[in-house]
């Protein structure tokens, strides 16, 4: 899919590609360093970008960047998002990857004083990744939810440490994972919720979904909570299973075939991160991939 | 259409649920079957559906004379058969909407197009008539609809569908006395010459709305008595006593089971 033709037309893109940054924006970057100061919506495109440097997004208002990636090549990068203080972020990410292929991505946030996160992770990635994902609520009463879409098309293979550390009093972190493994794919998760000694009345909770469609498809989850005080909250928990054959027959007793029965289901699932997404460019773009995944699977 | 039931025997988990059951439903007619519990009335609805829990071990299903039995279930469906489930089951995330429309479009033919607006007229027609109230589309099929809203909820399904053979299993139950009129009068407006129906029921008053043509006991696992109103009226009377004893038919124990919550891996 060509991503950049759904967004050519967006006021607020830049785009990184080995060979040159594209900016139409009113941001400022010098060394793969930006500095989101106004609220605004933007969108940061890295198209088959491949160099070794890493990125920092600085941020300092009330701000919403929708980061996608197409990847045909290998990839080894870092991006570093600083949150200053009672700033906001609304973050989606979309790593794809065209063909197969093998990456590893970085992504670490840090939030200051009721600093506030939402950030909404789609992969549905082709080929082998590595994915990190480290959030430090480093001042009190910052706050992170963490939604992640995980579509493991036939053979993929996905490593996923998630890790967000309660570093401040006060802290919040929800972390929602859904995982949907196709024939041999591999999802390996590792979420972790560190809360340090001392910083009570903080929160941390985390819930992980999983469907495989097939019985080479395979998904393990080790939702970890390490916590070093008392006065906290915290939850974790972990269903993985197969499709509900009882679904599956309501559904074909009205006529759908399997795979259609399933494409539907399947939909279903991914529902309630979709819905999630209130740009309908990349809601559109979203769809297509998860919809190309499982048609070509089902 | 017909579908014709030929000396079937259907057994799950080793337990012989039917045991040489015959019954002919010709398009037009309607069929009340009623029986005791555990007497294979829900089996008989299911193994024509095609549930993958339960084996026949001997017999035929015909369908216009064509054996259905190793068609799949999606098949059968798209053939003409329906059955409005004892327990609808919840779908999250997958709007009634969507189901409906995936479920209508998959019986086009290849070079056939919705035609949307006329789908949304009918779908809504469809639901005001039920009484399902504004919103239904948008709701996730079955997920926290009330045990009435389940049962109309598959009536509507076969509003929209138009089978030719409708099997309605107990959808009486969980119905309130308003709610059963209503369903019984959106069946009886389905009626035609093209849909042969089998209500399963084990009770007169959903009978008093949908006037059957015949009236099957069914005793373990076979019928074992065919009539008309007088049947009803007299079970809904004396019970089914007098017809084991007027039969000679003995209990049976029968061994519970289960029907899995995998039903395609048994």
């Amino acid at each position: 899919m060509d991503i950049l033709k759904h967004l050519k037309d967006e006021s607020n893109l830049i785009i990184f590609t080995d060979d040159f940054i594209s900016n139409n924006t009113e941001i400022k970057i010098k060394n793969n360093h930006l500095l989101f100061d106004k609220g605004n919506e933007f969108f940061v495109f890295l198209d088959n970008y491949t160099q070794k440097d890493d990125f920092i997004f600085e941020i300092k208002n009330k701000v919403k960047i929708y980061l996608l990636t197409s990847q045909s090549k290998r990839a080894d990068y870092s991006i570093r998002f600083d949150l200053k203080e009672a700033s906001e972020l609304t973050l989606f990410t979309d790593f794809h990857a065209k063909t197969k292929t093998s990456s590893k991505h970085r992504l670490i946030i840090n939030l200051a004083k009721k600093a506030k996160l939402d950030i909404m992770n789609a992969l549905v990635f082709n080929g082998k990744i590595d994915f990190d994902l480290e959030v430090n609520l480093l001042e009190e009463k910052a706050e992170v939810t963490i939604e992640q879409l995980n579509v493991g098309a036939d053979g993929v293979q996905h490593t996923v440490n998630q890790r967000v550390n309660h570093l401040a009093k006060s802290t919040t972190s929800k972390i929602n994972n859904w995982l949907i493994a196709q024939e041999n794919a591999k999802l390996n998760y590792h979420v972790t919720g560190f809360i340090a000694k001392g910083q009570e009345l903080s929160k941390c909770h985390q819930n992980n979904k999983g469907i495989m469609l097939s019985d080479n498809s395979e998904i393990s989850v080790e939702p970890k909570l390490l916590i070093d005080e008392y006065d906290v909250e915290a939850s974790h928990g972990a269903a993985i299973g197969q499709m509900d054959e009882l679904q599956l027959y309501y559904l074909k007793s009205r006529g759908m075939t399997e795979s259609e029965a399933k494409s539907l289901i399947i939909n279903g699932y991914t529902l309630p991160f979709i819905s999630l997404i209130d740009n309908e460019k990349i809601e559109k773009i979203l769809k297509r991939q998860v919809s190309r995944v499982i048609r070509r699977n089902s | 259409m017909k579908l014709q039931i030929k000396d079937l025997y259907v057994s799950i988990e080793g337990n012989m649920i039917l045991k040489g059951l015959n019954l002919i439903v010709n398009g037009g007619e309607t069929h009340a079957i009623m029986g005791p519990n555990g007497t294979g009335k829900s089996t008989l609805a299911q193994i024509c559906m095609g549930h993958p829990s339960y084996r026949i071990e001997s017999g035929d299903i015909l369908l216009d004379d064509e054996s259905i039995i190793e068609k799949t279930v999606d098949e059968r469906s798209r053939m003409g058969i329906f059955l409005a489930m004892q327990n609808p089951i919840e779908v999250p995330g997958v709007t009634n909407f969507d189901f409906v429309k995936a479920a209508v479009q998959t019986r086009m033919k290849k070079d056939e197009h919705l035609r949307i607006g006329r789908f949304i007229l009918k779908f809504e027609k469809a639901s005001q008539d039920l009484k399902m109230g504004q919103g239904l589309a948008h709701r996730f099929l079955n997920q926290g609809f009330s045990g009435g809203e389940k049962k109309r909820n598959e009536i509507l399904q076969m509003k929209m569908l138009n089978p030719k053979i409708a099997f309605l299993d107990e959808i009486d139950s969980g119905l309130d006395v308003d709610a059963l009129k209503l369903v019984g009068e959106n069946v009886t407006d389905l009626k035609s010459p093209d849909l042969g129906l089998v209500l399963i029921t084990h009770y007169q008053r959903l009978l008093d709305y949908i006037t059957p043509d015949f009236v099957h006991i069914m005793i373990n696992g076979k019928i074992v008595m065919t009539g008309k109103d007088e049947l009803i009226k007299k079970i809904d009377q004396e019970g089914y006593d007098w017809v084991k004893k007027e039969l000679g038919i003995e209990d049976e124990e029968v061994k519970p089971y289960s029907l899995g919550t995998c039903p395609s891996k048994h």
